[in-house]
């Protein structure tokens, strides 16, 4: 039982029964005194006007006249509608149809609701008490009981009402608790499989769209966003094991005949300085990963400022331009003035280096390379890289931003794979995207960044 | 220098102090941050070399509090398995002078240990900068070599103030990369040696002594003599 209650549907039905309940009872009250006081007025009313009649009666015709009517009135009345008696000064009968003055009624004149008592019944009655010239006491009375099955049927009425409201409520709260249950169960259900590793379980949603449907959809996106990242840290964990392995076995087979053969000092220090730079690649492989968890954390987003990426990328160029230089590359940049985002200047710096770094990597001597940064239709800021390279073959364009991915063109340059993965990682960072589209001949990498970045 | 080296772990320890005793430093050791601390405070020393991370209760950012609240302006060269931006700015925001990330090339050490021990010395105001007949005024930034003006871009001329103020000092490739370009990302292309060379064919023509050395697997030195 306490299960029950504890469960949310059957809290809302209950509420709502309780609530129903109190409306009816509200209405009930304001029914029964508007019945109350209208319909006491109203009978209190006639009692008055026939008691008035009576006694204009009397005034013309005196007690005899009086007596006369009310015998012939009580002759043809139908019984029980109307109590009349006429007495004298001493409470003597003199017509009527009851049989002596009852005990308990009031001794000022008026209309009186009271229990007297008749015969000896006591009876709830609506009197008026008129006394006559001479003395004579003239009673017009109704017996109030007259109206106890309207009340009564009333009172049925209420009780069907509130029967029907909670019998309705309760069943309506069970079936409710019922079908919640069953879509709350199917979503724990499938929840626990997933945390049982069954990362391709998603919940099924209906087409009401209504608000179990939309948490669905909300959560199944959600999963795709955990499976993405799961399925990317395994990716990587894989080929880190590759990519650290190899140079790793490298160096290591390295020493091991450097142990065994004990060549010559000029030999051995030579062969120190190569275990060295094998060292260092894999040094630089773990910062260029660590660097990518950095930015995919998103932690750097709170050190987000306004950032000219114009100014931005006019130094990078700046930097590369000697490089570029030396292999008689020619190097052009192009800007529309000021380009601001909201962004990293630091991270920012490094995509475009990271952009240029490749094609200065890929394109052959006295081949072209220019960097362009401007503002699209859409007010997002454009930074483009663009070469005459050998490019990215278009079956390799979706994989080509994926950790240690190298295509069949790029597999004999010097580098560990990463520095797209990064520049993915910046744009995203900045709620940007990248973009590798074919420049004819040759790679465009564009990197678009909405102005209110950050989100 | 006087140097004194707070790291708890032996192996990195010995071969820092090896290296920075090679080079004619004086060094000592403490390996855990309570000595550390007691011995950066109690003596005299021209840099520290500093854990950022030691076991027990006193951390390598705590100790350099420590030492500056107290008033010791010791230069500090923080050493750090943590390479994060924040972590970076974290140390060098706690007191540190300089922060390197382990694990570093010894040339790497050497090269920033001699540039913050150099920087405790000189830190006047400057008004032109000597090697040989090479003479950089940095009012009217102007740079002749004997008599002739050599007319350089103001990212080369940042270069060659950095080569000059530390004279007779080998900088890294890195050091240049941060103090000149204000860069602490790898570019994998050799683009600094770019840029030296490209400097060299400024400053020293064909007839003239060469200022600027490369020195194997460090980086490079400016100084008037081989």
């Amino acid at each position: 039982m306490t299960r029950l209650i504890r469960s949310a549907a059957v809290t809302w039905a209950l509420g709502y029964v309780l609530l129903g309940l109190a409306a009816l009872g509200v209405f009930a009250v304001v029914l029964w005194y508007a019945w109350n006081v209208t319909i006491f007025a109203v009978r209190e009313e006639v009692l008055r006007d026939d008691a008035q009649r009576l006694t204009e009666l009397f005034n013309r015709e005196g007690v005899a006249g009086l007596t006369a009517y009310l015998n012939t009135r009580v002759g043809m009345q139908i019984a029980g509608e109307r109590t009349l008696l006429l007495t004298d000064g001493a409470h003597r009968r003199l017509a009527g149809n009851i049989a002596a003055w009852p005990q308990g009624v009031p001794d000022d004149p008026g209309a009186h609701a009271v229990a007297v008592d008749i015969a000896g019944r006591p009876t709830h009655m609506m009197l008026v008490r008129t006394t006559l010239p001479g003395g004579y006491q003239l009673l017009v009375g109704r017996d109030l009981a007259l109206f106890r099955p309207l009340e009564r049927l009333f009172m049925w009425g209420l009780l069907a009402a509130v029967t029907f409201l909670f019998v309705f409520g309760v069943a309506g709260a069970i079936l409710m608790r019922r079908q919640l249950l069953a879509r709350v169960d199917g979503i724990r259900q499938t929840v626990s499989a997933i945390m049982q590793g069954d990362l391709r379980r998603r919940l099924s949603t209906g087409k009401t769209g209504g608000e179990l449907d939309t948490l669905s959809q909300t959560l199944n996106g959600m999963l795709d966003h955990i499976e993405h990242l799961i399925r990317g840290i395994s990716n990587v964990s894989n080929s880190v094991a590759h990519d650290l392995r190899t140079p790793l076995a490298e160096l290591r087979s390295r020493l091991e005949e450097l142990a065994l053969a004990r060549p010559p000092p000029p030999e051995t220090f030579a062969e120190i300085d190569a275990a060295v730079a094998d060292l260092d690649r894999v040094m630089r492989i773990f910062s260029a990963l660590l660097r990518l968890a950095e930015i995919d954390s998103g932690a750097r987003r709170s050190g987000f400022v306004r950032v000219d990426a114009a100014a931005v990328a006019a130094e990078v160029v700046e930097f590369y331009e000697p490089a570029a230089e030396q292999k008689g590359i020619a190097f052009s940049f192009r800007t529309d003035g000021v380009a601001a985002v909201a962004g990293d200047p630091v991270l920012l710096a490094q995509a475009v280096s990271n952009l240029i770094d490749n094609s200065l990597k890929s394109v052959s001597e006295r081949g072209a390379i220019s960097v362009r940064v401007g503002r699209r239709a859409d007010g997002a800021v454009e930074i483009a890289v663009a070469d005459d390279g050998p490019g990215i073959a278009d079956a390799d364009k979706p994989r080509a931003t994926e950790r240690f991915f190298r295509g069949d063109t790029s597999r004999a340059t010097p580098g560990v794979g990463l520095g797209l993965s990064i520049v993915d990682a910046i744009a995203k960072l900045h709620g940007g995207v990248l973009q590798l589209l074919d420049n004819h001949p040759g790679l465009l990498a564009q990197m678009i960044l909405p102005v209110s970045a950050a989100r | 220098m006087k140097i004194l080296i707070v790291e708890d772990n032996e192996r990195v320890a010995g071969f820092v102090t090896r290296g920075l005793r090679e080079a004619g430093h004086t060094v000592e050791h403490a390996a855990n941050g309570r000595d550390g601390m007691f011995m950066a405070a109690s003596e005299r020393y021209d840099v520290v070399v500093m854990d950022r991370m030691l076991p027990g209760d006193i951390d390598g950012l705590a100790i350099i509090e420590a030492l500056r609240k107290s008033g010791n302006r010791t230069p500090i060269l923080i050493l750090s398995a943590l390479n994060d931006v924040d972590e970076r700015i974290r140390g060098l925001r706690s007191g540190g002078d300089d922060y390197l990330t382990k694990p570093f090339a010894l040339g790497e050490l050497l090269a920033r240990v001699d540039a913050l021990g150099r920087r405790s010395v000189d830190r006047g105001a400057e008004r032109a900068l000597q090697v040989g007949d090479l003479r950089m005024d940095l009012l009217s930034r102007r740079v002749t070599r004997g008599s002739r003006a050599i007319n350089l871009q103001p990212r080369e001329f940042k270069l060659l103030e950095y080569l000059m103020r530390h004279a007779n000092q080998v900088v890294t490739r890195t050091m240049l990369l941060e103090a000149v370009w204000d860069y602490n990302f790898d570019p994998q292309t050799n683009v600094v040696d770019v840029h030296i060379s490209k400097l060299r064919q400024k400053i020293e023509h064909d007839s003239e002594q060469p200022l600027v050395k490369t020195v194997r697997n460090a980086g490079y030195m400016m100084c008037e003599h081989d």
